[in-house]
């Protein structure tokens, strides 16, 4: 239940962006989560409602954008990607060798303050 | 008002590992991230690396479990600086407790420290604590299946130490299977078969140790 300390730190961090920009209320919270990230939407969406209570987040909405796992092969230089969360080997041509471009994200893309 | 963001969730502990590495890097002290499920071997690793090293590095070693000072207790009988952190429940260490930790450690002492995580084949490897290298244990009595159900782990780990060889005979486990999905998660891997009870192998790993790990910050 690692969602519960990524939440933890999501919650510190958008409050923190708030206050530093001059306001006192968030009323939603945009971030972007890999598909290889290994956070459940779900889970970390549940623990974030749970402890944005009597904080300035309180009535903050949280919208989570999954990114697709896409990886380029290092053998046949063809990028591709996967619904899956993870990839085992080059559809193309089988390599198990290949850089992940990405699907690893766990970022705070915006914020509606007030 | 819109805030265009673009930062880091984890940027907290990205941050303090950040300030990890630096203090490990002035003190020229290598660092692995000692990673299994629980009961796979981590500490009998450990014991056996510690006996195998002693006279070749300045071992320091953090442990990291939900409640408990076994392990701590373990290692101090070895006379090697050992300091227990407890999560209270967390699954995993983050950059902060090894950060608070490394003060009631003799940090000018050491050059190579062994942080052995929480036992869990999950949650460890999503949180960087400023280590060199991350390293795995797999018990064989975990089943063959396993590489394949945890992969994460195993693509982020540059070793990785099949333990409880000695009791393959006994086991209805693939070894076969267990070394290719392997290889075919991490092609580059480093990978030991030992037991930590007979010592088999344990000498492959304490030679990797040497020239991998030990020569690199002298």
């Amino acid at each position: 239940m690692h969602e519960a300390s990524i939440a933890l730190s999501l919650l510190e961090k958008v409050i923190e962006e708030c206050i530093n920009n001059g306001c006192s209320i968030i009323k939603s919270v945009k971030i972007e989560i890999g598909r290889a990230s290994g956070v459940m939407p779900d889970a970390l969406s549940f623990v974030f409602n749970a402890i944005k209570a009597d904080t300035i987040a309180s009535s903050a909405s949280l919208y989570i954008n999954e990114k697709m796992l896409t990886a380029m092969c290092n053998k046949c230089h063809k990028e591709f990607s996967t619904e899956e969360n993870y990839i085992f080997e080059c559809p193309h041509c089988n390599s198990n060798s290949f850089n992940i471009l990405s699907g690893k994200e766990l970022n705070i893309i915006e914020l509606e303050v007030e | 008002m819109k805030l265009k963001v673009v930062s880091k969730i984890l940027d907290a502990n990205e941050r303090i590992a950040q300030e990890n590495r630096k203090i490990f890097d002035d003190k020229k002290i290598f660092v692995i991230n000692l990673m299994s499920s629980p009961g796979a071997g981590k500490t009998s690793l450990l014991e056996q690396t510690i006996k195998g090293l002693k006279d070749f590095a300045k071992i320091g070693v953090i442990e990291g479990d939900i409640t408990g000072t076994d392990d701590a207790i373990r290692i101090d009988a070895l006379n090697v600086p050992v300091v227990q952190i407890n999560t209270g429940g967390g699954c995993h260490l983050d950059a902060s407790m090894i950060q608070e930790t490394l003060m009631e450690l003799p940090i000018d002492d050491i050059n190579l420290l062994f942080i052995e995580n929480v036992g869990n084949l999950v949650c460890p490897a999503e949180f960087y604590l400023g280590e060199d290298i991350k390293a795995m244990v797999l018990s064989i009595t975990e089943g063959h299946d396993k590489p394949l159900k945890y992969p994460m782990m195993f693509q982020q780990s540059k070793a990785v130490v099949i333990n409880k060889i000695d009791l393959a005979p006994y086991l209805d486990v693939d070894m076969e299977k267990i070394r290719r999905d392997i290889l075919s998660l991490n092609p580059t891997v480093a990978k030991f078969e030992i037991s930590c009870k007979t010592g088999q192998g344990i000498n492959q790993w304490t030679e990797w140790i040497k020239t991998n790990c030990l020569c690199r910050k002298h």
